[in-house]
């Protein structure tokens, strides 16, 4: 398993677009472009969400509004994270995988963050029909961003190992 | 001036204290892509791309104490961050770029902020401020990549 994996992260860093991140110096930059405004998008639409489902600030539209209106972009925005994230790997893959800061981000807080937010948003849908959401709505919410401050903490680390 | 700054007893912990640094760097990234995307969502709401069925007043009240509550947080941590390396940062010219973007994409924001009101009274959202969230939208990804060039171009942060 950890074999095929390290054959993979080699393959992915041999990858035109593994050799772009890692060598072009303007290359750099553009990719963590692309993984931070998929981020301001993806992270900016699911706040909104949780922070409706919590009950704080504007209560005019109804959760179930809030995740219905904005369930398009969301996605587009983890598209874009997705698509960037995935160049910033290949770019030093070997590196990543053997970081223990990355190991936690990508192997444990992103999967939980992630199912956890496909249950919200698909329980938002109940949960949001009234301008009041129930005690489990806000424990999501809750439990939902702070999953997400475990991922960016996590990468965070990143450097430091 | 920024080397006393940088040798400020406390300024100096914070530098040297790993959880700490981490902490403020994590506020930073957080708030910074929550303000971001907050007001993105209202930009792209006024270009008629996103929750075309919602109204634009009602929205831009909704996310805008978001934005300027995540812009608030991130100035707050960003200086922090500075602070505890201020002699370097202080004469990076791209870090001026940064500063000056971030000025100007704020500026836009408030502008789209009080239009909201007004656009969402006629009865087709006017081209003018279509233009207008175009702009904010492209100023905050400029101001992301001005900060995404400090490490490549000057090998800071």
């Amino acid at each position: 398993m950890h074999d095929t994996l390290v054959a993979f992260a080699k393959w992915l860093e041999g990858t035109p677009w593994g050799l772009m991140t890692r060598e072009s110096i303007w290359a750099y930059p553009f990719v963590q472009l692309i993984h931070f405004t998929g981020l301001s998008i993806w992270l900016g639409t699911n706040f909104a969400l949780d922070l409706r489902l919590l009950g704080v600030g504007s209560r005019r539209a109804t959760a179930a509004q809030v995740a219905q209106e904005l369930f398009t972009w969301n996605w587009i925005g983890f598209a874009i994270v997705l698509t960037g994230g995935f160049m910033l790997f290949s770019g030093i893959a070997t590196a990543f995988i053997a970081n223990i800061a990355f190991q936690w981000k990508l192997g444990l807080f992103v999967p939980l963050a992630l199912t956890w937010h496909v249950v919200v948003q698909r329980k938002a849908r109940d949960w949001g029909q009234t301008t009041d959401t129930p005690g489990i709505a806000r424990f999501a919410a809750a439990t939902e961003i702070l999953l997400w401050v475990c991922v960016v903490t996590a990468a965070v680390q990143i450097p430091n190992h | 001036m920024w080397e006393a700054l940088e040798q400020t007893g406390w300024i100096k912990t914070l530098g040297s204290t790993g959880w700490m640094y981490s902490t403020v760097s994590v506020t930073h990234y957080l708030t910074m892509f929550w303000f971001i995307g907050s007001i993105a969502v209202v930009d792209l709401r006024v270009m008629g791309v996103l929750a075309r069925r919602r109204s634009l007043g009602e929205l831009a009240e909704q996310l805008f104490p978001w934005a300027w509550i995540g812009f608030t947080f991130a100035v707050i941590s960003g200086f922090l961050m500075f602070a505890t390396d201020a002699g370097d940062w202080a004469p990076s010219k791209v870090f001026h770029i940064k500063l000056t973007l971030i000025a100007v994409s704020a500026i836009f924001a408030f502008i789209v902020q009080r239009g909201a009101r007004k656009w969402a009274q006629d009865p087709e959202i006017p081209q003018a401020a279509k233009i207008v969230a175009l702009i904010s939208l492209l100023l905050w990804v400029a101001t992301i990549l001005s900060a995404s060039e400090i490490p490549a171009l000057e090998g800071l942060g």
